[in-house]
């Protein structure tokens, strides 16, 4: 337990020398880069609460992640997906003006939801029956799905005046309950929290996710004991692409009311990397996302108060995954057995006997 | 000719070799005998330089050896076969055998000249007797056996002066066998070192000139097959002798059929792999299944297991279908997943789970309470219900999936070379739980390469060759008419 949260906090810690390397190297001074970085994520209440909102898509995208992972199904559509989740609701949110609040959210979230499942649905059919590598076919569909959105907000979803591309604004009704505006707190975030545990009991407390998770550790077992595996392949993938794709509904829901031609920064990637710092533990993906989310997010102060490219916010996470992998298991465990040995080795030999 | 000092090994807490000194001669067969982690394996990867030894030294006439370097090791003229074959799986045998000695003399980037390396293969397999797989085949679809023939040429690629064979004869049929140990005595003829590296106490005595007992990563002795019989080398490799398998089954003729196979084929690609397989099996029985590896027995268990179907015919179980468990032979691949947790791979098993599961939840206490019994019943040894299967030693592998099965509470149990890698102890240990099952009113189909187990075990035989099955009669029951019958020579 103490090594789940010791290692990402020791590579955290080193990312942070070297970064201030990086800093010292480029004439800026590390201190006030990393004062101005941690107050634009966390210096008042609004910033930390923007952290938060931009943590929330990463949870859900870093959730999707951890479940195709670990199931083995390699995932890299996160990112389309989330896209048809919202693309979804943009087609359905301007329509339910007349639905009572409740109502229309839960139609969001559910649009939201099918769409993601349906993108990745795909690919999890086409590996399950075609044996189509998921990695590729999960690729190609994050331009597809980047076309339809691009189509949709010049097309049949453009706003009444036809002047920009994006789409009609959603229903107020369909708008997700914010907590205490100004901030942008909303109840999203209180379902990615949800979420994360649920799917944290779903994977180690349930049959189908112990199955799952069988599916991911050995394949070849997992066929020998009578475990689905084709099935379980198309409702993992469905699984994860609608984890995605609530992502992209709580987006459009609580943060954009709209459809615009880039909707997404690149989540569904960042999480694979939230999802891999987290080691896949869907706990741990909440923290891991906070923290991407506060990089994100201070990386503008930053660059206003020391004049540093917000790049830079990119290095340092290129660092901490880079460390965090240098930390684990077997350079790990190489680092821990040289240490026994140099304490055993004088005394000679009784341990044979154990 | 190959000398080691006072070689010692510690892997974390445990003291894999302890100052162990070896001596082997040129031309000559020097047996390296020993229980499972008695530190035979590990003092071969010393030799091939995978292992760096945290103390001692290695020479090979004299020159010394540089320590922890497979390439140093291969240069100075030591190659070895590995117990699991290391070959890519994906890649052709010919591209395999070219990764060994026969392409080496090319220079760096040159074009692999493959034609050159299957004709020197060829030469090399014609002087040895080996039969070569067709041209281009992938490694991935040949059977165990082939996998260590082509280990074996790939390691004689290099013209070794030391050739160090781990257990590499658990896979031969006994005609094999023979022929094998012929090879071997060739080499020796050849004034070559060969070290066999095993745990089998007959085949240390008929083909080795020495043998070297190591018991526990301590040297015990080195000593000849004249100087000591096969109890006084039990005695050195175990310290005391494990009681003999009480193998007295009685079989009531009248008594019911537990499982039923009729007229089983299955076709992959249009290539037959069964062939009208039909048997039937009653309570209190142990039916041996004889063969080759790779005559279809690994498809069988399949089938059984309910991981692949049949093209044409059935099988039925009394009971119903969680009524058989299924041991596969490959326990690291099919058997177990080695890095969740021991708890988790007895929840693999389906009738388990079920057991374990309350509305798609699984009961964890109770699924850890059921594993911590499971490990104290069967003297598994290992740190508790949350080690990883990775963690436990072969024996204790193989003892959780004799246990697993055993748990499921089946009428059947199918266990496929069960005992395949276990020391004598783990054997006898198995074996007991298989016979006390039959004897408690259920039934074994035992699928075995290992004669001796069969005709130590089995109430009744079969021998499987080329997906055809067929009932031994009692006068076939030795060894050699058992081989005749598996190389598939079935005409009286």
């Amino acid at each position: 337990m103490l090594s789940t949260i010791g290692k990402p906090a020791a590579a955290i810690a080193l990312a942070i020398v070297l970064i201030s390397l990086v800093l010292l190297a480029l004439g800026a001074s590390p201190v006030g880069v990393l004062i101005a970085l941690s107050q634009g994520a966390f210096g008042n209440w609004i910033a930390f609460t923007d952290s938060l909102v931009k943590a929330t898509p990463l949870i859900f995208t870093g959730l999707s992640i951890s479940v195709a992972f670990s199931a083995a199904l390699w995932n890299i559509g996160a990112d389309g997906q989330l896209v048809i989740g919202a693309v979804a609701v943009g087609a359905v949110g301007p329509f339910l003006d007349a639905w009572p609040r409740p109502l229309a959210l839960a139609i969001v979230l559910l649009a939201g939801a099918l769409g993601g499942a349906l993108w990745s649905g795909i690919c999890g059919y086409l590996r399950a029956r075609r044996n189509t590598n998921e990695v590729i076919s999960t690729i190609m569909l994050n331009f597809v799905a980047a076309q339809i959105l691009s189509w949709t907000v010049h097309g049949p979803l453009m706003e009444a005046s036809r002047a920009y591309p994006e789409s009609m604004p959603i229903a107020p009704s369909a708008e997700m309950y914010m907590f205490a505006p100004p901030t942008r707190l909303n109840l999203g975030m209180i379902l990615a929290l949800l979420l994360a545990v649920a799917i944290y009991f779903f994977l180690f407390r349930s049959a189908p996710g112990f199955q799952l998770r069988a599916m991911g550790k050995n394949r070849r077992a997992a066929n020998f004991f009578r475990i689905p595996i084709a099935s379980l392949t198309i409702w993992t993938m469905a699984l994860s692409g609608a984890l995605a794709g609530l992502g992209g509904a709580v987006q459009i829901s609580a943060i954009n009311h709209r459809l615009y031609e880039r909707i997404s920064p690149g989540w569904g990637f960042e999480a694979i990397a939230v999802a891999l710092v987290a080691r896949l533990n869907p706990l741990a993906i909440v923290v891991a996302a906070i923290f991407f989310g506060a990089l994100d997010n201070g990386s503008q102060a930053m660059q206003r108060a020391e004049g540093v490219s917000p790049v830079l916010v990119q290095v340092i996470q290129a660092m901490v995954i880079l460390i965090l992998l240098a930390f684990d298991t077997s350079a790990w465990g190489n680092i821990r057995d040289a240490f026994a040995r140099a304490r055993v080795a004088p005394a000679s030999t009784e341990a044979a006997d154990a | 000719m190959l000398e080691a000092k006072s070689i010692t090994r510690r892997f974390g807490r445990t003291l894999a070799l302890d100052s162990v000194d070896f001596f082997a001669r040129a031309g000559e067969i020097h047996a390296l005998l020993g229980e499972n982690g008695a530190g035979k394996t590990t003092l071969m990867n010393v030799f091939t330089g995978a292992i760096r030894p945290d103390a001692g030294s290695v020479t090979l006439d004299r020159a010394p050896l540089a320590l922890g370097s497979p390439e140093a090791a291969l240069r100075a003229g030591i190659a070895a076969v590995h117990q699991s074959p290391m070959l890519f799986e994906r890649f052709s045998w010919e591209k395999n055998l070219a990764l060994g000695g026969f392409g080496s003399d090319r220079t760096a980037f040159a074009r692999l000249d493959l034609d050159a390396v299957t004709s020197k293969a060829h030469d090399l397999a014609r002087h040895l007797g080996f039969e070569l797989p067709p041209p281009g085949a992938i490694i991935a679809e040949r059977s165990v056996a082939e996998r260590v023939r082509l280990e074996v040429l790939r390691a004689l690629s290099f013209d070794p002066r030391v050739l160090i064979l781990d257990e590499p004869t658990g896979v031969l049929a006994p005609n094999e066998l023979n022929a094998f140990l012929d090879l071997l005595r060739r080499l020796r003829g050849e004034g070559r070192s060969v070290i066999l590296v095993t745990h089998k106490l007959a085949e240390a005595r008929a083909v080795a000139d020495r043998i070297t007992v190591l018991r526990n990563g301590r040297f015990v002795a080195t000593t000849t097959p004249v100087e000591s019989d096969e109890s006084a080398l039990a005695r050195l490799m175990i310290g005391e002798l494990a009681p003999p398998p009480e193998a007295q089954l009685h079989p009531v003729e009248t008594s019911a059929t537990l499982l039923e196979i009729n007229n089983l084929s299955s076709r992959n690609d249009g290539v037959t792999i069964l062939d009208g397989i039909s048997l039937r099996l009653n309570t209190g029985e142990i039916a041996g299944v004889a063969g080759v590896d790779g005559n279809g027995q690994a498809e069988l268990v399949e089938i059984l297991a309910g991981a692949r179907v049949a093209t044409t015919g059935s099988f039925q179980v009394s009971g119903d279908s969680a009524a058989i468990a299924v041991i596969p032979q490959d326990r690291d691949l099919d058997g177990l997943i080695l890095d969740m947790q021991l708890w988790e791979n007895l929840m693999l098993a389906a009738p388990i789970r079920a057991r374990m599961t309350h509305r798609g939840w699984l009961d964890v206490p109770r699924a850890t309470g059921l594993c911590r019994e499971v490990l104290a019943t069967f003297r598994i040894r290992a740190s508790g219900p949350d080690a990883l299967a990775s963690s436990l030693s072969g024996g204790n592998r193989q003892r959780l999936e004799v246990a697993r099965a055993l748990t499921q509470h089946p009428r059947v149990i199918v266990a496929h070379n069960v005992t395949r890698g276990l020391d004598l102890a783990a054997t006898a240990e198995v074996h007991r739980l298989l016979l006390e099952f039959a004897t408690n009113g259920g039934a074994v189909l035992l699928i075995s390469s290992d004669l001796d187990e069969l005709l130590a075990m089995a109430t009744r035989l079969y021998v499987i060759s080329r997906g055809k099955i067929r009932a031994a009669e009692a006068q076939d029951r030795s060894p050699e008419k058992l081989g005749l019958l598996m190389a598939g020579r079935w005409s009286e």
